[in-house]
């Protein structure tokens, strides 16, 4: 998986490509949300639109850094989910955990 | 070939996948990318590869996590079986004492929303049309019709 980690106004922004399963991916996704936290940045947007499948594991990364910013005034807004990962998030109940954006901009802006 | 796998009354299955490999992440990506190109030879709808993929990948998980805890020293065993009508069988297997199914804690509920664990099963049940463990749950088949 393909991980990009750049901050735009204050904000932490995530471009991810590939399938987010276990393993190198979401090994890869929890190293770089520790080091975001790690600098005291909560307000994260991961963008998910070339995310073909989320499994388990996946999701419950993305719930419990959702728990961790949260607990500090922050969120995990997602952008653009695919079809089939809005699909595993909510058979598992946790889509309405998430704000969705549309574009990185817009979920970028809402942390204003 | 019809074998066990013709279960719940079902016959015609053929093999087309039966890999003993490693406990590891890396088997489960190969697994999952052989199972994908078989399910596409097939010509399965996306919707219903996307459903199998996600569940073996559930299996497969859960049999190296929990049936080997991560020893990649221990194999797991993956079978792919088919017939004409596209019906999909998939068994996983591990050298894991099992589990019991029926004590995992449903994960929509309130308090485990946040939980970072405790998905998979729960998953794979609503993504196969019938699943069923043996072993005492080292051994997990699942049925796509």
């Amino acid at each position: 998986m393909d991980i990009n980690v750049r901050k735009r106004s204050e904000v932490q922004l995530i471009q991810l490509r590939g399938p987010l399963r276990m393993g190198p991916a979401v090994d890869g996704l929890r190293q770089a949300m520790e080091e975001v936290i790690g600098h005291g940045d909560y307000r994260i947007v991961i963008n998910l639109a070339e995310v073909t499948m989320i499994d388990s594991s996946g999701i419950g990364l993305l719930v419990r850094f959702l728990a961790s910013t949260k607990k500090q005034s922050g969120s995990i807004k997602l952008v653009q989910p695919s079809k089939f990962a809005v699909q595993t998030l909510k058979l598992v109940g946790v889509l309405n955990l998430f704000e969705i954006f549309e574009d990185d901009d817009a979920a970028v802006a809402s942390f204003s | 070939m019809a074998d066990e796998f013709g279960a719940g009354g079902s016959s015609g299955f053929t093999e087309l996948l039966n890999l003993s490999m490693p406990a590891n992440s890396e088997s489960i990506a190969t697994i999952t990318g052989a199972i994908s190109e078989i399910l596409e030879r097939l010509e399965l709808p996306e919707q219903k590869r996307f459903e199998i993929d996600l569940a073996v990948q559930e299996a497969l998980a859960n049999a190296v996590v929990h049936g080997c805890d991560g020893d990649s020293s221990k194999t797991i065993r993956c079978r792919l079986n088919g017939d004409q009508q596209g019906r999909i069988v998939i068994s996983v297997t591990d050298p894991g004492p099992g589990f019991r199914p029926e004590v995992i804690p449903d994960p929509k509920r309130a308090e485990g929303l946040y939980g970072d664990h405790g998905r998979g099963v729960y998953l794979i049940r609503q993504l196969m049309d019938e699943v069923q463990f043996e072993r005492g749950g080292a051994e997990i088949k699942m049925w796509k019709y």
